[in-house]
């Protein structure tokens, strides 16, 4: 029932507090907010559709596009699924060059989540950091791929060519200079009371809800469950690597954050360990004639741990070259669609930002 | 270098594990009749079943513990004349966490409807939504069909495979004319 207080705001793509091409409709009585609506839609490009016009391979500079802050997890969770269906096997060097990547663009997706968190909440010096760190780690990837943000390396049968001289070194100097910060980060950021006061307490979430809602990724971990698909379902070569799944008791914005941060800190560990281990060898295993590869019939369900969370991907192929319906489990979906609207309901107008990037949405991720 | 991980005892816990999905296929298969099942790989089960049947299943496998419901998808198998929907489960507890259920039923082209799940998994609802949108596909009992994320209304769900996406482009933007032409 519309009481005569009640107001529609809309909070939109063109709102200073909003990250991203997204929108939210705020029925509010006062500075409360009495329900929302989240209205996806503005970066949908259709692209599972245009997937099933065009063959196995020529797929590829499409899937990174889905998510422009994290693209390596989509090229691996495609390039599994690919194999998966055409049973191709991928060397070791291969998925240990993989690990790197998918780590390293981990720490980029983390390090941009911090900027537009330490941003939204006023703490730009914080955020200048998280941008520059960023940039460090596109320069690698400029150096690996070619690409600075899309980067089409991970290839069905491992990758497209091998890291090159002295890129390990450089790969570890970055991580250095980061790691470095550390100290800053937290004094200017993560232990600044000034963020705990803004961060505690806002967008609570129960293990149970979480659970009911379906989220993965850091909200659930924030939470106290420790799932992480790198351990429970381990996929290139998470199962040989030591690491810890950070997790955080009180499920708020704060907690969710600290999981960010000591993510961040076991992903450095993960390259530094892969370089340690990698061996000498190929690092693709020849696939047939794209132009001519027809994958057997079959379907199947992939799914690795992004950023964000659990990432999906499902796939039927009917033996024809080109895919037959391409299906991906985002992240961000439940997330931003169900939790979002969930939480916001009796939170402050002031607040609504904050819940968001705090709940780590990206809308391309959403529309697709 | 990999010696000196604490072992995992993937032997063990695989061959027991293998055990625990035979248990879970005698299970469903008592249950339910008409069920026929798959194992596409050791961790990987897909179940066709009747679509009267949907509801129940999805109700057995949350009590045995699958309670996370990963993602509602949509077929359009033309040739046939079916949509088929695909309900893939998996779990958040550790000893199930690597397993997944793959459900699978189909619905007549013509006419299409099916019952929602929301009442059973709550993030079922944008998942049905958007199948609505792009399939047309209408889920019974569900509380706001409508629009996610498109604009307007189709004459055919674009996501069905008699709707050619070059056609529709060739159709809907010719028809705007350049600004050159307008003065």
């Amino acid at each position: 029932m519309k009481t005569e207080r009640e107001l529609e705001l809309y909070f939109g793509p063109q709102h200073l507090g909003m990250v991203g091409n997204f929108s939210i409709t705020l029925q509010v009585e006062g500075d409360k907010i009495v329900k929302a609506f989240a209205n996806p839609g503005y970066l949908h490009r259709g692209f599972e559709k245009l997937m099933e016009y065009r063959t196995w391979i020529q797929n590829f500079p499409m899937v990174c596009r889905i998510n422009v802050i994290e693209p390596d997890s989509m090229e691996m969770v495609y390039a599994m699924a690919v194999e998966k269906l055409a049973g191709i096997e991928v060397p070791e060097r291969a998925n240990y060059i993989r690990t790197i990547v998918l780590e390293l663009s981990r720490l980029a997706s983390h390090l941009f989540g911090c900027w537009a968190y330490a941003n939204m909440l006023g703490f730009d010096t914080v955020a200048q950091w998280a941008m520059y760190h960023r940039d460090l780690l596109l320069d690698l990837f400029e150096e690996l791929t070619g690409g600075r943000v899309y980067h089409i390396y991970i290839w069905p049968g491992g990758v497209r060519r091998d890291i090159p001289k002295g890129f390990k070194d450089k790969v570890l100097n970055t991580l250095h200079t980061i790691g470095s910060c550390i100290p800053d980060y937290d004094a200017a950021f993560f232990n600044n009371r000034l963020f705990y006061k803004r961060a505690k307490n806002i967008g609570k979430i129960t293990k149970e809800q979480a659970k009911r809602l379906g989220a993965t990724g850091p909200i659930l971990r924030a939470t106290g469950l420790k799932h992480d698909i790198r351990k429970i379902d381990p996929y290139a070569m998470y199962d040989k690597i030591d690491f810890e799944v950070p997790t955080r008791e009180d499920g708020d914005a704060y907690s969710r954050i600290w999981v960010v941060r000591d993510e961040m800190i076991q992903s450095v560990h993960i390259i530094m360990q892969c370089f340690e281990k990698m061996p000498e060898g190929e690092v693709f295993n020849r696939i047939p004639n794209p132009f001519k590869w027809k994958i057997p019939k079959g379907e199947t369900y992939v799914r690795v741990e992004s950023s964000r969370g659990e990432l999906g991907l499902y796939l039927v192929s009917n033996g024809e070259d080109k895919p037959y319906r391409v299906h991906f489990r985002t992240p961000s979906y439940p997330h931003g669609l169900i939790i979002l609207e969930k939480l916001l309901e009796k939170a402050s107008i002031a607040d609504v930002g904050n819940i968001m990037i705090s709940l780590y949405v990206v809308a391309p991720e959403i529309d697709r | 270098m990999a010696t000196s991980l604490p072992d995992r005892g993937k032997g063990k816990y695989i061959e027991g594990k293998v055990k625990k999905m035979d248990k879970l296929i005698k299970e469903i298969t008592l249950a339910f009749k008409g069920v026929k099942e798959t194992t596409i790989e050791a961790d990987k089960l897909i179940i066709n079943a009747k679509k009267d049947d949907v509801l129940d299943i999805l109700n057995f496998f949350k009590e045995r513990g699958y309670d996370h419901l990963s993602l509602i998808s949509c077929v359009d198998w033309i040739e046939s004349g079916q949509f088929e929907l695909i309900y893939i489960l998996s779990s958040y507890s550790e000893q199930n966490g690597k397993k997944h259920i793959i459900l699978k039923t189909k619905i007549p082209r013509k006419n299409p409807k099916f019952k929602t799940v929301i009442q059973i998994f709550e993030n079922a609802e944008p998942y049905e939504r958007e199948i609505h949108e792009l399939f047309g596909i209408n889920f019974e009992g569900h509380p706001r069909l409508t629009h996610l994320f498109l604009e307007r209304n189709y004459k055919i769900p674009p996501f069905r495979k008699d709707f050619n996406t070059r056609e529709y482009v060739k159709e809907f933007f010719e028809k705007i004319p350049f600004v050159e032409d307008k003065k």
